[in-house]
């Protein structure tokens, strides 16, 4: 006579499983909340406000395509704008005459025009952007 | 004789109670996910410098396709201004905050609209960046 063996439960408990779970998507979520974001401000005042328009034709013209950089019409390498912006802005004291105009090719990258804009603000220099059939917006 | 009296369990059931939380949680992470924009794919420009940037009365991405996002939310170029408008209503000045999160290889005529666009509801513009040495992410907001 074959006695048959009792089989014995070996699966794993499954009793802690939620509370494992739980704790961990607490955890994931902490985990992503906790990464702040960083970066720049720009002050654009409200577009309608062309101040000074008659004096544009002074300012300081940039051109700017992705592979290109003209500052009043002279081809520059971007290691050079600042030292060359600051040569221009040199003695300038008031706001109007500190205006950058930054004109940018429509594939103009993001990248590129934050570069830009940033070596302009650093040598004290105020961003205008003049988009194609627009007004001119002034940006500090 | 006393027979005594059978008594009856009267706990609550707690077999479920688990796979409920987790149910809710899963909901509330999904309903998290709807209103933020984490879920949306952008490389940050890099710069040398950048300072903690807080937090803002909206967020406008412009996404690695070049979609227009205001708020975890497709829009147009055309309706932002109103829609920043809306947002920020009468909040005084200083506190218009509005992040601006476009994908590094966007576009000038993206991004430029856009920038107009915050300009013109007057909010203060950030533009959400990495310093250079940070490696890039495709979702650096939480």
């Amino acid at each position: 006579m074959n006695l048959q063996r009792r089989e014995l439960l070996v699966e794993p408990p499954a009793t802690a499983a939620p509370d494992i779970a739980f704790i961990l998507i607490v955890f994931f979520l902490v985990c992503a909340s906790v990464q702040p974001d960083t970066g720049r401000p720009q002050d654009i005042p409200r577009s309608e406000e062309t101040p000074q328009k008659e004096d544009q034709s002074q300012n300081i013209e940039l051109s700017l395509t992705e592979k290109t950089l003209l500052l009043n019409g002279e081809l520059l390498p971007f290691e050079k704008l600042e030292a060359r912006l600051s040569q221009l802005l040199a003695g300038k004291e008031s706001e109007s005459d500190r205006v950058v105009i930054v004109k940018s090719a429509a594939e103009t990258t993001y990248q590129r025009w934050i570069a830009t804009t940033m070596a302009i603000e650093s040598v004290g220099g105020i961003v205008t952007i003049q988009m194609e059939q627009e007004e001119v917006n002034v940006v500090e | 004789m006393r027979i005594p009296r059978k008594k009856f369990a009267a706990d609550v059931p707690s077999t479920a109670m688990g796979d409920i939380a987790f149910l809710l949680l899963i909901f509330f992470v999904i309903l998290a996910r709807a209103v933020d924009d984490s879920h949306l794919q952008w490389e940050p420009a890099q710069v040398e410098e950048v300072e903690p940037s807080g937090a803002a009365l909206a967020s406008v991405v412009i996404d690695a396709d070049q979609k227009l996002y205001l708020n975890g939310k497709t829009t147009t170029m055309d309706a932002l201004p109103g829609q920043l408008e809306a947002l920020l209503g009468d909040t005084e000045p200083g506190k218009r905050r509005v992040f601006l999160k476009a994908d590094r290889e966007t576009p000038a005529s993206l991004f430029q609209p856009a920038i107009e666009a915050i300009s013109m509801s007057g909010g203060d513009l950030l533009h959400v960046l990495n310093r250079e040495d940070e490696p890039v992410t495709s979702t650096p907001s939480p």
